[in-house]
């Protein structure tokens, strides 16, 4: 696959990144292509969160270069960053307050048709915003938070472990959810250990070389 | 026998039948009674002597006042581990509040411009700060350890770091407050504070003491919320790191609760 980031996507070349003086990222290569399901594969403990927490700059790395749309994601205002890249974690966090409060997080002009069409694209009904998030079970939360990423329109969407906490029907339907969003134009990453749910819903299967792995 | 050898001997009697009761009992703190009885001693009898000739020679006072401050950085400072300067972070969430509500007090004509007025008062305000700033200070950096998750989904979701951090500063800067505001509820109530004890003890009318310890209550409750503030921002610049990201200090595991 070529440079995503002409096409609009997020692209990361040679990311390097040492914690406690052990090489968590050693030169970590990953296109996320728009309009694509790419599913980054790697066993535990390789680097998966950590690579996806550096492309909307929760952790900065000390060295390589990430680039959103073709630009270097250091010269993009933070904020504005994670808006277009949204993401969402292995165990999610719920805020304090309902689904609703965690879905129109900090989107003040959020409507309740807005809230409600992005808890049905993760699979929810429009009578969960009133529910209070700290009560929901581990699925739950996961589908949340895939609403609260989606809220935000982003043009490019990471995964981290998104079926961990689902069941095989509901896991199947977070797959078809992707599918549609990749088919809106979104660039969508799912990190995951789960090999053939990956095959089944995504378009690229690559490691943290951004190669195929082989099979 | 004059009425301050009694009042020492009293005193010593006091804490030599706690330490005969917890022995008796066989608490295992007999021995602490004793060292912290002899400690209260040596300090008093020191500080005594300190305050006494700061009062004979007013200058000292602006030193007696660094000392004091130095001391509640130091103390605020070791709860503060882990943040790249701890006891300067202190120092300037403690001082300035406490110096300056004692500077105002004074200008306004509340308290005399003597060392007699000056050293309790800062004294006093110096105190309250500390251990807001302690109790501040230590309830952020466990929040920024146990809340990372929420602060970095804030921030994934678009707040700035300071957004993101809100939460968790505004409940510090609430638990470090919270012992000023029982004080004032409750004084009188519960406990009668020292001010207005040692000025009753001292010969000062009810009213004097009344009035008085008002003054220094109520200029507690600015100076220990300034110093949370103060504290506060402190460590949210401390954790800020370019990028709008929050990069959190190693978790100290020899932390001690905040002493007030």
């Amino acid at each position: 696959m070529g440079d995503s980031s002409e096409a609009g996507g997020l692209t990361a070349r040679d990311v390097r990144l040492a914690r406690g003086g052990r090489a968590v990222l050693d030169g970590a290569r990953l296109t996320v292509p728009r309009g694509a399901v790419t599913a980054l594969v790697a066993p535990s403990g390789a680097g998966k969160s950590t690579l996806l927490r550096c492309l909307n700059r929760l952790l900065d790395p000390d060295a390589g270069t990430i680039e959103l749309a073709g630009r270097n994601v250091r010269g993009i205002d933070p904020r504005e960053l994670r808006r277009r890249v949204g993401l969402v974690a292995q165990t999610p966090t719920m805020l304090p307050g309902t689904v609703r409060d965690n879905v129109a997080y900090a989107l003040p002009a959020a409507t309740d048709g807005d809230v409600a069409r992005a808890l049905r694209a993760a699979g929810l009904p429009d009578a969960f915003a009133g529910r209070d998030a700290a009560g929901l079970s581990g699925g739950e939360r996961a589908r949340v938070a895939l609403a609260r990423a989606l809220s935000r329109a982003p043009e490019v969407l990471l995964l981290d472990e998104p079926t961990a906490a689902l069941d095989a029907d509901t896991a199947a339907l977070v797959g078809r959810t992707l599918r549609a969003l990749a088919d809106d134009g979104v660039g969508v990453c799912m990190a995951v250990h789960d090999v053939p749910f990956a095959r089944e819903h995504a378009d690229r299967v690559v490691g943290l070389d951004d190669r195929e792995p082989p099979r | 026998m004059s009425t301050g050898v009694v009042q020492v001997l009293a005193a010593l009697a006091f804490a030599a039948a706690a330490a005969g009761l917890a022995v008796r009992l066989r608490l295992g703190i007999g021995r602490e009674i004793v060292w912290a009885a002899g400690r209260a001693v040596l300090q008093l009898a020191v500080v005594g002597a300190v305050i006494a000739a700061v009062f004979r020679f007013p200058a000292l006072s602006a030193v007696f006042l660094a000392a004091m401050a130095s001391a509640a950085a130091l103390t605020s400072g070791s709860r503060l581990r882990g943040l790249p300067h701890p006891r300067r972070t202190a120092l300037l969430a403690i001082a300035p509040p406490a110096l300056a509500a004692t500077g105002l007090l004074i200008l306004v004509g509340a308290f005399q411009a003597t060392p007699r007025a000056i050293v309790p008062t800062a004294g006093i305000l110096l105190g309250g700060a500390m251990a807001a700033t302690s109790l501040t200070g230590r309830r952020m950096l466990e929040a920024l350890h146990d809340e990372l998750d929420a602060i970095e989904t804030r921030l994934a979701l678009g707040d700035d770091v300071r957004g993101a951090l809100a939460p968790v500063v505004r409940r510090a800067v609430v638990t470090g407050l919270v012992p000023a505001i029982d004080q004032t509820r409750s004084v009188g109530i519960v406990t009668l504070p020292g001010t207005f004890v040692g000025l009753v003890l001292g010969g000062a009318s009810p009213a004097t003491a009344a009035r008085t310890q008002l003054v220094v209550l109520l200029a507690l409750l600015l100076v220990e919320l300034l110093a949370a503030l103060l504290v506060s921002v402190a460590i949210s610049r401390a954790v800020t790191a370019p990028g709008e990201r929050v990069v959190v200090p190693e978790r100290d595991d020899a932390r001690g609760t905040p002493a007030r």
